[in-house]
């Protein structure tokens, strides 16, 4: 039974599954307190999403954009960059898909591909740049990347208010985009699929994104764990003196990793315009880089299990949105119970203190009792 | 014509003002930035306590109708907040960065709910009655013609800006916990070699930090604008810890940085009536932060490169000296 | 007179077994200078970390004027009157020197700082024991020399009567050395008591009243310094308890694989760690390096596998430079290199052991196959590498971590021995691991130097620097100051003369042997 316990990552899921429990408790009872109807508005959180295919659709999207910036997060967390610019590269990402998907005259088949592979390209080059920056000038990443997700903001508001939104619009927003522009369902409106067409199409606005996404994940799977970009990228993540005693450049390494995590970012912002609004807004990103983050360490930065906190992620939010639709709770009570997730789960020190304590303990004693015979082996003294 | 009026306009009294009252919930918040800086942390979660505090001001002075319990009340939440950030991350070991991100989320998210439950209202607080910090007249200044627009007749926050800067500063380098705390920040090692406890300073750097930035989050709902709004605090507090960075991490450079950012958003506002996009102008500051990073590291490349190059230099020197006279 | 420390019968035995203190009865008496010496492992430095506070013995007691005291931490030593000044500084970089000297205990006025008293403390302390610094500068820009007297003006500030002073002169030039001395005697003269731990035997006879020599853990004897002649020294603190029985056949010397020529290299403090070091490896040989560390060793070894940058010289092999390369294109030319410090640099200790194999070869085949990284075939070199080097561990996928430190060594060596390398550089290639790995990584080496490669050893183990070399160069301050052709005709006594500097052969001497 204790071996068990001890297996270390036993023990991780476990305190991941008493983490969500503990915040997920502490919600119901702030619900109690604030609700009319408790138990009803915290089913419709718990069970909405399963509850209709429209709400369905809507977890899956929600994911699909998680899990696009939790890898994007990853890849750079797990070289051990801190770089916080995932928000701009969406930014970016969004601009410029949004701006292909409106303006250039090509067919679908060709405005989608384009669009999506600029929003890449965008997001490499916004990540190339602290990358640049950190390898070459030792420039701290997080300023860098803060100070380039404000730029790219400030981007993003001047061009749509200035040059896409049409000139009589009300607010702040472009045009829905056109057909041309816009991603198809994911099940194709061919006779083969009528049946499943009909159920999933028309009812949820899952795109052919949710592919793109499965490709996503499989390629930052493959460039992290078998390629030698991917392991360099651990290496130096895991010790970077030792990466640069073992011959690798671990400047070009660092510039890259930076690149690569932009090209998610810019994916996720691609989805954000061209999947989930279908037109550019004012305030698209609403944060979504920071809750990449927050996706990725759940994940502990494992690019597999970041389907699985995304979608978990994506769950509750989606759960929020239902919640608030039926009941007299607002969404945003989910933010704090995430907020508790990400403290409890990422406190080093919350489940193992007592167990920490008690071998602590143990190693103090055997110490003092070990009296071993000189043998002479080289010790620094 | 309309060029002459905002020309005008910029180099006006007003315009100045302006520039000192946009300015001040920059400054607070990275006084706060750069004292936990200096300490060896990163509070990532400014924005959060922020939002927190004017949160916590509109509404308890609302609902008490005295503006200054609802003051006290913000900088407690504030200071409460920042504790939670200090405790994760010192005593439970979790990263800086992921607790301040947590926390943030929290805050956005939990100002919305509370402002919902409250008011029914997710957008402001614009149904309570909530107080705004009186504006101080300073007696003989007010009526000196342009000076007296520019210094007086701010809301206290802005003083209470300018008197902090100068009480940091105090703080960081003429008291002896200003020392210890930079000491820790520079070489904790060091310090726990002399018996300085580390943990207890970062701790209380960090609610210093959360202390300042409360009354950034005031200023902002109590004195700028007379409502809470969802997500006012629009990155001023990852804005303040640029300016931090900046103004070469010390309390006058972070204020005039903080200025800096202030100006640009003021300018960019006059400059809108003529049609040249604000984004340009607000754009400036953000540039400038990186382009001083860019100029850092070279400085200090060539720094190094210089000085190993002189020492070299001088001990080759010595050894063809002892070979020739050998 | 009274004994003003009195360390009686310290044990203190290491977590991992060493044993580092064996029964040490250690006197000082008031207003000496007491110099300790001895080799690396000798236990010198772990005595004075106990008496100052930083560790605690395992067994025995210290008593200072007489009570008996123990100390949990440095604060509580520094209440007792004993301070050490440290090799690495403790100080505040951006700091001014008055400010660094009071940290902690800064004087006040009210509830703000006194900086005058600061500085007048400073200078009071300073003109008190003749130990000059500018109370104004700062600190990151003076030099060596007056950081040191900041570390020792500190704890003077803080009232010890006892200074430990751990190598003081391995960070000074020879001026600030003399400085450093005339300082001393001041200090002694104001009623101060040093203790002074170097292996420097020049300078123990210069300015030590007695000296006490260490070996293996023991005290080997105590004595007044007046009575002591540098070999004598030598001879008590070099010496071979354990004889390594390490079969060899003879050697059979080859080409020149790397030739060395004038290396010099100056830290950023400004020191000359190497001077005009040359010297040539040849296929089929060991060349040991024996010497104290801290006397260019580590600087030479980084110099010649891409990690540093000589100030002159250069290292060529096979004709093409290798010194002011990248360790990659170092690796390229054939050079293998086992650090001294394996957890700094020769591990990832969270990554794998299949991973931390092939760090210098996951760009060719069979690991890399076009675009991708095939770990089928690095499952199966790890598997291959655990079962030739006797790694013990169920599988190579777990991460370095779960090994212990001999087996983490094993991966080093297994890694760098398997490259094939032509030239192997091997620095403290068995420090701090068990017998059974160091065995088995000393019959490696000396199978590697069969089958023809060459081999420069590093090893402030001189046992196994005699028993492995087949030739040996001695350093001393960052100088070669002799070679040794036949290391099984040399006696350690001999070596030692050479190690501290008390010997020295000529260049001309020296020509034609390195």
């Amino acid at each position: 039974m204790r071996k068990f316990f001890s297996n270390p990552a036993v023990r991780e899921t476990l305190r991941v599954i008493i983490a969500v429990s503990i915040a997920l408790a502490l919600g119901f009872l702030v619900t109690l307190f604030v609700s009319e109807d408790p138990f009803g508005a915290y089913k419709a959180f718990l069970l909405g999403p399963l509850s209709k295919f429209n709400r369905f659709g809507d977890w899956i999207e929600e994911s699909i954009t998680l899990i696009l910036v939790g890898l994007s997060v990853a890849i750079a967390f797990r070289a051990n960059m801190f770089s916080m610019g995932t928000e701009g590269q969406l930014l970016l990402g969004a601009l410029v898909s949004g701006s292909i998907a409106l303006f250039v005259p090509l067919p679908t088949i060709l405005r989608i591909p384009l669009a999506i592979a600029a929003a890449m390209a965008a997001g490499f080059i916004w990540g190339w740049i602290p990358g640049y920056l950190k390898a070459h000038l030792d420039a701290n990443e997080i300023v860098s990347t803060l100070m380039l997700n404000a730029i790219a903001l400030k981007m993003y508001d001047y061009f749509l208010i200035f040059h896409i939104k049409a000139p009589d619009a009300g607010y702040n927003a472009s045009d829905f985009f056109p057909v041309e522009g816009s991603l198809p369902s994911f099940i194709p409106n061919i006779p083969i699929f009528e049946r499943a067409y009909a159920l999933f199409s028309d009812k949820t606005n899952i795109t052919i994104m949710v592919y793109v996404l499965i490709i996503a994940v499989i390629a930052a799977y493959y460039l992290i764990y078998r390629t030698p970009f991917g392991y360099k990228l651990r290496m130096v993540g895991a010790n970077i003196k030792f990466a640069r005693y073992g011959g690798i450049d671990t400047k070009k390494t660092m510039i890259l990793v930076f690149a690569i995590s932009g090209i998610f970012g810019g994916l996720a912002g691609a989805h954000l315009s061209m999947a989930i609004h279908t037109k550019l807004i004012a305030n698209i990103s609403v944060g979504m880089g920071f809750e990449g983050i927050v996706v990725a360490i759940l994940a502990k930065i494992n690019p597999l299990l970041i389907p699985i906190t995304g979608l978990a992620y994506g769950y509750l939010r989606a759960g929020a949105n239902v919640m608030e639709r039926s009941s007299d709770m607002s969404r945003e009570m989910i933010f704090v119970i995430q907020a508790l997730i990400i403290l409890f789960v990422t406190a080093e020190r919350f489940l193992p203190t007592i167990q920490k304590r008690v071998e602590e303990r143990k190693e103090n004693n055997s110490h003092a009792e070990k009296i071993a015979p000189s043998d002479g082996g080289s010790h620094e003294v | 014509m309309k060029f002459d009026l905002v020309f005008k306009g910029i180099f006006s009294a007003m315009f100045l003002a302006s520039i000192m009252r946009i300015s001040t919930p920059l400054i607070l918040p990275a006084l706060g930035g750069l004292i936990t800086e200096l300490s060896g942390s990163i509070n990532i979660a400014l924005e959060g306590v922020m939002l927190t505090s004017a949160f916590t001001g509109v509404v308890v002075s609302a609902f008490t109708q005295n503006v200054w319990l609802g003051v006290l009340a913000g900088i407690i939440a504030g200071i409460l907040f920042s504790a939670l950030l200090a405790y994760f991350h010192l005593y439970l070991e979790t990263n800086i960065i992921l607790a301040g991100t947590a926390l943030n989320i929290m805050a956005t998210g939990g100002t919305i709910f509370l402002l919902y439950i409250l008011t029914g209202d997710k957008g402001n607080s614009s149904s309570l009655a909530s107080k705004m910090v009186p504006v101080v007249e300073i007696p003989f200044i007010k009526d000196i013609p342009v000076l007296g627009t520019v210094l007086s007749g701010h809301n206290i926050f802005v003083y209470a800006a300018i008197v902090l800067t100068f009480l940091t500063s105090v703080l960081l380098y003429n008291t002896k916990f200003g020392v210890h705390l930079r000491a820790v920040g520079e070489n904790p090692t060091a310090a726990t070699s002399l018996g300085i406890p580390v943990k207890k300073i970062k701790f209380t750097a960090i609610l210093i930090s959360g202390f300042l930035a409360s009354l950034g989050g005031l200023n902002l709902s109590m004195a700028y604008l007379s409502i809470f709004q969802r997500e006012m605090t629009a990155g001023r507090g990852f804005i303040a810890l640029a300016a931090v960075y900046l103004g070469g991490r010390r309390p006058w450079g972070t204020f005039l940085a903080a200025i800096l950012f202030g100006a640009a958003d003021a300018l960019s506002n006059q400059l809108g009536t003529l049609d040249i996009p604000s984004q340009w102008v607000q754009v400036i500051p953000y540039a400038i932060t990186i382009i001083a990073l860019v100029v850092y590291g070279i400085q200090r490349k060539a720094q190094i490169v210089e000085q190993t190059r002189r020492f070299q230099e001088r001990e080759l020197a010595k050894v063809n000296n002892n070979h020739t006279t050998t | 007179m009274a004994l003003l420390v009195d360390m009686r019968n310290i044990v203190k035995v290491y977590s991992n077994g060493v044993v580092a203190n064996n029964g040490v009865n250690f006197q000082i008496e008031k207003g000496e200078i007491h110099a300790i010496v001895g080799e690396n492992g000798a236990g010198k430095t772990t005595l004075m970390k106990i008496l100052y506070g930083l560790e605690q013995p395992t067994s025995g007691e210290i008593f200072i004027k007489g009570e008996k005291v123990e100390f949990k931490n440095p604060i509580n030593a520094m209440k007792k009157g004993v301070g050490m000044v440290h090799q690495n500084f403790m100080q505040v970089p951006s700091f001014t020197v008055a400010e660094n000297i009071v940290l902690g205990n800064e004087p006040t006025e009210h509830l703000f700082l006194d900086k005058k008293k600061s500085i007048e403390i400073t200078e009071e302390l300073s003109r008190r024991y003749g130990l000059f610094v500018e109370p104004a500068a700062v600190t990151e820009t003076i030099n060596v020399g007056m950081r040191q007297r900041i570390e020792i003006l500190k704890i003077l500030y803080l009232g010890v009567e006892i200074l430990i002073l751990d190598e003081p002169t391995a960070v000074l030039t020879p001026q600030e050395t003399k400085d450093l001395f005339e300082a001393v005697r001041v200090l002694v003269e104001q009623g101060k008591t040093i203790i002074f731990i170097t292996h420097k035997l020049r300078e123990v006879k210069e300015i030590s009243d007695r000296v006490t020599v260490m070996r293996n853990g023991k005290i080997m004897g105590t004595m007044q310094t007046s009575e002591a002649t540098r070999g004598g020294l030598a001879r008590m603190m070099v010496g071979r308890e354990v004889f390594l029985d390490i079969k060899k056949t003879k050697m059979k010397r080859g080409n020149k694989k790397m030739v060395v020529k004038d290396l010099s290299y100056v830290s950023d403090t400004g020191r000359t760690m190497l001077r005009d070091v040359s010297f040539n490896l040849y296929s089929g040989e060991i060349l040991g390096v024996a010497g104290v560390e801290g006397n260019g060793q580590t600087e030479l070894v980084e110099v010649l596998t891409g990690l540093r940058i000589p100030a002159a010289g250069q290292a060529t092999v096979g004709g093409g430079v290798v010194t002011g390369k990248t360790p990659r294109e170092v690796r390229m030319a054939g050079v293998a290199h086992i650090p001294e410090d394996r957890l700094t640099n020769g591990l990832a200790v969270s990554a794998s052991i299949d991973d931390n194999l092939i760090v210098d070869r996951f760009f060719n085949p069979p690991f890399r196959k076009g675009v991708t990284i095939d770990y089928e075939e690095i499952e199966k070199n790890g598997e291959e590498m655990i079962k030739e080097f006797g790694i013990l561990t169920p599988n190579g996928q777990l991460p370095v971590s779960s090994l212990s430190g001999g087996n983490m060594q094993k991966v080093v060596v297994a890694r760098e021995f398997s490259s094939e390398p032509k030239i192997l550089v091997a620095a403290q290639p068995t420090r701090g691991i068990d017998v059974g790995a160091t065995e088995f990584i000393r019959e490696q080496l000396v199978q590697k130097r069969t089958d023809g490669a060459a081999i420069l050893l590093i090893s402030a183990d001189l046992a196994e620097v005699m028993s492995l070399s087949d030739r040996i160069i001695t350093m001393f301050e960052g100088e070669i100051t002799g070679v040794f052709p036949d290391a099984s005709t040399i006696e350690e006594d001999e070596l030692g003369y050479y190690m501290l500097g008390i010997k020295r052969q000529s260049k001309k001497e020296m020509e034609a042997l390195l």
